[in-house]
């Protein structure tokens, strides 16, 4: 229990100067984790209780994300969507495949490397984009929707990972039932939950944390992955009020996330060893898969690439949704190997994120006095 | 004139947006976000790149009272009502910071309605309003009031009280 409490009074600490400096938190608290746990000092390790706070930060993360899965939302740009999604989707999971694969993975592991390697940080995307006050760029739209669609792949990937040898035609009854239960409860129980949600009490925290809880628990008794069940819990909710869910759920989610970066650096070991070699090409490739389905979708949805490079610079952090599918599935080695590329991608990426339309410009300016007979045109 | 086209979207995990383009081609955009600030975007006809202004909900319902034309000075703010269903009757409210000269003075010894016609509905002392002050009131140093009348009054009791 000490232990938690010293990992969460650093948190606090790097809270308060990350968020001054604006820089974000998650690689510091996953560095913090390191430094205070088995792989630094030993001061602080892993038990029942932060195990069980990591678990809840974990789920509340999901029913966060799938409160803000909004499918009708999806029809309105259907076909931009689609394309970049795919574009990244593709590049991404197979460079980080093939390379996961070179490197002495198994087929298993390259796919949870692959995975991690694909899915950018919402959470610091969007960050970046408000902090930086790009909101009005039209490259800003394409990356908010990649992460939408990135956000719906991972609910794929954890189905297809959970799965494991399972017969999958029960697996798949199980869920489609308790997904129906869901719905049902979502759409018969409509005016129930906003009458819950309503009242200014303790109910609507204790209803929203309990619904969570019971959704997850139930989901394990199955034997289905409460991870997919959680998101499916948020979508079904977004139909009632999800404002209201995302005020009560927002305290747990927050708290317990922190505890969940924090606990995943403490039980970090090198005892699988640490291949500083793989590290490197591993970030490496991070940032590079990135710099070309960027430039990709920049071409392919605004014809330029340039764009390209501004949607590279805010989507190269890689962040909690990497760390969920490490500590979900990760053997200790694949779990160290997606700690350093979420620590780098996520550093270097707040620099790109700050600094693109400045190597924008920089690089437009580079084209100009290249191409003199151009500059009438540019010029005034 | 063309009608301006309002755009709002709703954008996951950001926040609504909304965007017009004034007739001149510039385009202005405004965000609320979900962290509860709000950022506006001009981006002038021919430019590529925009610029940006972070507000807090207060500093953002400031410039929305600027832009309807509300406020006059920077530091005092006045607000026209107008009543189509009373004969077009304008009403103006307008808030003054008190000066020295009538710090210690009465409502009813500065003859405010007889000299101006302008009321005093209501003065702000220490983050505490006085609504309806009695004529006994007295003013203080740092109070802010609140004075109704025609737009006539209002520069009545300004010129009248104000510089006493």
């Amino acid at each position: 229990m000490e232990g938690i409490i010293l990992a969460l009074f650093f948190c606090l600490i790097l809270a308060l100067i990350t968020k001054y400096l604006s820089v974000p938190a998650i690689p510091f608290y996953i560095l913090a984790g390191v430094v205070l746990g088995n792989a630094g000092l030993g001061l602080v390790a892993s038990d029942e209780i932060s195990r069980f706070f990591s678990e809840m930060g974990l789920i509340f993360l999901l029913f966060f994300m799938g409160l803000g899965l909004k499918t009708e939302k999806l029809a309105a740009n259907r076909s931009a969507v689609l394309t970049s999604g795919i574009i990244d989707l593709n590049i991404n999971m197979v460079i980080g495949f093939i390379a996961a694969y070179l490197l002495g993975f198994s087929v298993t592991e390259s796919l949870i490397v692959a995975s991690a390697f694909y899915i950018s940080s919402t959470a610091m995307a969007l960050t970046s984009l408000i902090e930086n006050r790009k909101l009005m760029l039209r490259e800003s739209e394409t990356v908010i929707w990649l992460m939408v669609f990135e956000d719906l792949i991972l609910i794929i990937v954890l189905a297809l990972l959970s799965a494991g040898n399972q017969n999958i035609a029960i697996f798949l009854v199980k869920i489609l039932g308790v997904l129906a239960v869901l719905y049902a409860l979502a759409h018969y129980g409509k005016e129930f939950l906003i009458s819950i949600l309503d009242r200014d009490d303790e109910l609507p925290i204790l209803f929203t944390f309990a619904a969570v809880l019971t959704t997850a628990s139930v989901s394990m008794y199955l034997g289905i992955p409460e991870t997919m069940m959680v998101i499916a819990l948020g979508v079904a909710f977004a139909t009632t009020d999800p404002d209201a869910f995302e005020q009560h759920a927002r305290p747990f989610k927050d708290v317990f996330l922190v505890v969940f970066f924090v606990f995943f650096g403490v039980t970090i070991d090198f005892s699988g060893g640490i291949n500083w070699y793989m590290i490197t090409v591993i970030c490496l490739l991070a940032i590079a898969s990135k710099l070309i389905s960027g430039v990709l979708t920049g071409l392919f949805i605004h014809g330029s690439a340039l764009s390209g490079l501004e949607i590279w610079g805010n989507t190269i952090a890689r962040g909690e949704f990497s760390i969920a599918i490490a500590v979900l599935y990760g053997s200790p080695l694949v779990g160290t190997t997606i700690a350093a590329m979420v620590i780098v991608t996520s550093i270097v990426g707040a620099f790109t994120a700050k600094y693109s339309t400045a190597l924008r410009r920089g690089i437009l300016s580079l084209g100009r006095k290249k191409s003199p007979p151009h500059r009438s045109h540019l010029g005034r | 004139m063309s009608a301006m086209s309002l755009r709002s979207l709703n954008l996951p995990g950001v926040g609504t947006k909304y965007e017009f383009e004034t007739d001149k081609g510039d385009t202005v955009a405004l965000f609320f976000t979900k962290t509860g600030t709000i950022q506006m975007y001009t981006l002038q006809k021919g430019c590529k790149t925009p610029s940006a202004a972070e507000m807090t909900p207060v500093e953002a319902r400031r410039l929305g009272n600027i832009l309807t034309g509300a406020i006059i000075e920077a530091d005092q703010e006045s607000v026209e009502i107008a009543f189509s269903a009373l004969a077009d009757l304008r009403v103006t409210i307008h808030s003054f910071l008190i000066p020295k000269s009538i710090t210690g003075r009465t409502i009813e010894d500065l003859q405010i309605r007889a000299k101006t016609g302008a009321t005093v509905i209501a003065v702000c002392r220490n983050d505490r309003n006085i609504v309806n002050p009695p004529p006994s009131f007295i003013f203080e140093t740092g109070d802010a009031a609140l004075v109704i009348g025609e737009s006539d009054q209002i520069k009545m009791f300004e010129r009248e009280i104000m510089v006493d």
